[in-house]
């Protein structure tokens, strides 16, 4: 095994895993499938690009800058529209039940938005991209800030969960979110503070991206694919499983995609997502599991 | 009484003129209308899986892009019928292989799995083409626009016939009753496992013969087309503003979007999306009944 | 006559023993009653009977013919049908069809609309139902639902039916009135019931035999009057 392709495989693995926290912690807390996930990746990715091209912006800043406007627009669809939606039941259950086709209605406006904003043509800018060469790899520079910033990330948010009050409540809420309105879990703020803290994880795996490879305003949608297969393979709410089967799923493209060519890329996470879905019918209804 | 006497009338008057339309003698309304068949046609079709269960599938498409590749591989060989007939029933085949698998997933993990499905369909087709070196495929005895026209007409009628038989049936009643609530259903003697794949496989049918007609409508095969996503999209998006109860909903979403398609599918593609997923999202929170409610509340007032 | 003969039925999930070693039958026409406490196994025992869960072991025949391991619809099909706990209404639809579509589809199966619209009819009277005929489902009281629960199993045409908690969450005249419904429905359609019941006077009033269940174990079974004085009950109820 070449420890090239184990480091491009840890690559791909870790942004797996930080775009699947982001969508897990979003689906555990609020029932939601956000499936325009990956399209808030491919937000966080043009926010690098422009804030680059147009402000000579470092894309290192942007990850603040494409947090701040991806956990903005959190913060406005939860205010603006879910709080009281989720509020009555009633409307909470048609909510949950068109969820998806809702959300994959916002992935349509976003992406095409993006596209008739600023063209569909592929975008690319050169970042970090020296070579450093250590234990027979060499690795770019935006490939170990990507790595970096991602473990960081999945590590910390690990953490919060597991020793802070309010991660605990986080997880209260993850597993039974109602039992936690009884013990005096704050719903509502855990609810909001997660989308705004999803969204912005999205939108800084956007710009980590964005420094690696082109974008385009399409390239969001096999993210949040990705996303789902990692999600079903680790299971509802359970973060730390979901890092891990991130970084799976990371080594199983990377070394298919070795074994055959790039072209079979699309049909390897496809297959990957309908074969996950087929032997785990209950998809992320799963037993849902705290972190540990 | 009303809705009775809407349908008797409505109903009649729409296929009468959708039968005197060739002898308007205007290609470009021929052009719409084909579209417009082709529309009811297919959201028709997916409502009688997706309406009446509550499966809601994201993915309808693959049966047309099935059909339009069966049509492709067997027309000229064999004679256009039963390379049309052959399209169907390959799509149906389908339906009935990855039926039980696919039936157990529910909910949301349905309609992103036959989603997922219908690319992975798409690249696996487009895959092959590449390793066989084809591009794209061309059709060169295509039949005049009328022609398509009338068969595409056709379907669109007997699109619309199966979804009013299977609404009136036994088979309908037990559908409702799994969208309702599945364990119940089954609590109650419904064959849920079989009446799922039944509508599955009827419902995959009318789209793989629409794939081949569209073949020969637009005279060349491309794999990423004839999967288009934009497909399924546009389909679930007509029934669900035109309304999932009725049979009605369908014609009235289709109607409602046939010139909007028109208009800006082919040349502003983005703003067509743009404006599809907008009033997606109205619908689903403001009007979850749909077109077709505005006229059951008139009705119900009257 | 033994309708129903359950034999060594056992359940597991996991490392939890849902149900241990359980055997009783259940005479033609009479009224059979569980009790336990929460968790003892009630529900999961007429989940195993109607076919929802596959049990770990043992047997259920119904009328001498095996039916473990059969689909619940096919055992529906067969005459037993069953109710919840939490109930499941086809909310969306008239209560109305609700019950047709257990006409159609339940024992009685039947290909005729007006047969089955019939039938149906028939079921929501026998529990007071027939003036909501054209309400939806989901505009029902709890008390309307838990009606329409039984009023769904009785248009299968099902020889036996297994209430679960029907009585749960009424008020004291509403009880009053579902213990006579279910006395009238015995004797009208000479019906055999197996009950779960919380409600304990309702079950002491209505059962001819009871199994008392401990954390799935059976710990008694016998009439009322046997159950009441039973040492191991009074221990596990009074302490």
């Amino acid at each position: 095994m070449s420890t090239q392709l184990l480091f491009a495989a840890l690559v791909a693995g870790s942004l797996y895993a930080l775009v699947a926290l982001g969508l897990n912690l979003v689906y555990g807390t609020l029932r939601l499938l956000n499936i325009a996930h990956g399209d808030l990746v491919m937000i966080g990715a043009y926010v690098a690009f422009w804030m680059l091209s147009l402000l000579g912006m470092p894309p290192v800043l942007s990850l603040f800058a494409a947090a701040a406007l991806c956990g903005g627009f959190g913060w406005l669809i939860y205010v603006g529209i879910f709080r009281k939606l989720l509020s009555t039941p009633a409307l909470a259950r048609r909510l949950e039940a068109n969820s998806l086709i809702l959300f994959y209605g916002v992935s349509v406006i976003l992406q095409n938005g993006v596209s008739l904003a600023f063209t569909s043509t592929a975008r690319g800018y050169q970042y970090l991209n020296e070579v450093h060469r250590f234990a027979g790899v060499a690795a770019s520079g935006n490939r170990l800030m990507l790595l970096g910033v991602a473990l960081v990330l999945c590590l910390g948010m690990l953490l919060f969960l597991r020793f802070h009050l309010f991660g605990w409540s986080l997880r209260a809420v993850i597993e039974r979110r109602d039992a936690a309105a009884v013990v005096g879990v704050d719903v509502d703020r855990v609810q909001m503070a997660t989308i705004c803290t999803g969204f912005a994880i999205a939108g800084v795996a956007g710009v980590l991206v964005s420094m690696t490879e082109q974008i385009t305003p399409f390239m969001g949608f096999p993210f949040t694919i990705a996303a789902l297969v990692v999600i079903v393979l680790g299971g509802l709410g359970n973060i730390f499983a979901g890092i891990v089967a991130g970084f799976a799923l990371g080594f199983i493209e990377t070394f298919g995609i070795a074994a055959t060519s790039a072209t079979y890329r699309s049909i390897l996470i496809y297959g990957l997502f309908v074969a996950v879905l087929l032997l785990r019918p209950q998809g992320l209804f799963g037993k849902a599991i705290q972190a540990r | 009484m009303t809705k009775l006497n809407l349908d008797i009338i409505g109903g009649p008057l729409l296929v009468l003129a959708g039968l005197a339309l060739p002898f308007a003698g205007a290609d470009y309304l021929m052009g719409i209308a084909f579209n417009l068949a082709m529309w009811i046609a297919l959201t028709q079709s997916w409502s009688i899986l997706s309406a009446m269960t509550g499966y809601v599938s994201l993915g309808h498409v693959v049966f047309c892009g099935i059909g339009s590749y069966v049509f492709i591989l067997t027309n000229g060989t064999l004679p256009m019928p039963v390379a049309l007939a052959c399209a169907g029933l390959a799509a149906g085949v389908m339906a009935l292989v990855i039926g039980l698998p696919v039936l157990r997933v529910r909910g949301p993990y349905f309609v992103i799995l036959t989603f997922g499905l219908a690319e992975l369909a798409k690249n696996v087709i487009v895959q092959i083409e590449t390793s066989l070196g084809q591009f794209s495929r061309l059709i060169f005895d295509a039949p005049a626009l009328d022609t398509l026209y009338f068969i595409m007409f056709g379907l669109a009628v007997a699109s619309t016939a199966a979804a009013v038989l299977v609404r009136h049936s036994k088979l309908g009643r037990g559908l409702v009753a799994i969208r309702e609530n599945e364990e119940a259903a089954e609590a109650i003697g419904v064959p849920v496992t079989r009446l799922k794949l039944i509508a599955f496989v009827v419902a995959a049918i009318i789209p793989g013969i629409v794939g081949g007609v569209l073949l020969l409508r637009t005279s060349y095969f491309e794999a990423a087309q004839a999967f288009d996503p934009v497909i399924s999209f546009s389909i679930v998006t007509m029934a669900i503003v035109g309304g999932m109860g009725t049979v009605r909903g369908p014609i009235l979403g289709s109607l409602a979007f046939v010139l909007l398609s028109e208009l800006l599918w082919a040349r502003f593609p983005q703003l067509y999306m743009i404006i599809l997923g907008a009033l997606l999202i109205l619908f689903i929170l403001f009007m979850p009944r749909g077109l077709s409610g505005l006229f059951e509340r008139r009705e119900a007032r009257r | 006559m033994t309708i129903l003969d359950v034999q060594g039925i056992s359940k597991s999930f996991g490392g939890l023993k849902a149900l241990t070693n359980v055997s009783f039958s259940v005479e033609e026409g009479a009224i059979f009653g569980l009790m336990g406490a929460n968790g003892a196994g009630k529900t999961t025992l007429f989940a195993v009977i109607a076919g929802q869960i596959k049990p770990s072991g043992g047997s259920v025949s119904f009328r001498n013919r095996t039916i473990t391991g059969k689909r619940p619809d096919q055992i529906c099909r067969l005459g037993i049908s069953r109710t919840f706990q939490i109930v499941r209404p086809f909310a969306g639809i008239s209560v109305l069809d609700n019950v047709i579509v257990s006409a159609l589809y339940g024992a009685a199966a039947s290909n005729s609309h007006a047969e089955a619209r019939e039938a149906g009819i028939a079921a929501l009277e026998a529990v007071g139902l027939a003036g909501s005929a054209d309400k939806l489902a989901g505009e029902l009281t709890l008390s309307g639902q838990k009606r329409l629960e039984i009023a769904r199993a009785l248009a299968t045409g099902a020889e036996m039916l297994l209430l679960d908690e029907v009585m749960a969450g009424l008020t004291p005249t509403e009880v009053e009135e579902m213990i006579a419904t279910l006395s009238e429905l015995r004797r009208a359609r000479n019906l055999t019931f197996m009950l779960v019941e919380h409600v304990m006077g309702a079950l002491m009033a209505l059962s001819d035999r009871i199994l008392a269940l401990d954390h799935g174990v059976p710990i008694a079974i016998g009439t009322p009057a046997e159950i009441a004085a039973n040492p191991d009950v009074l221990k596990v109820y009074f302490g």
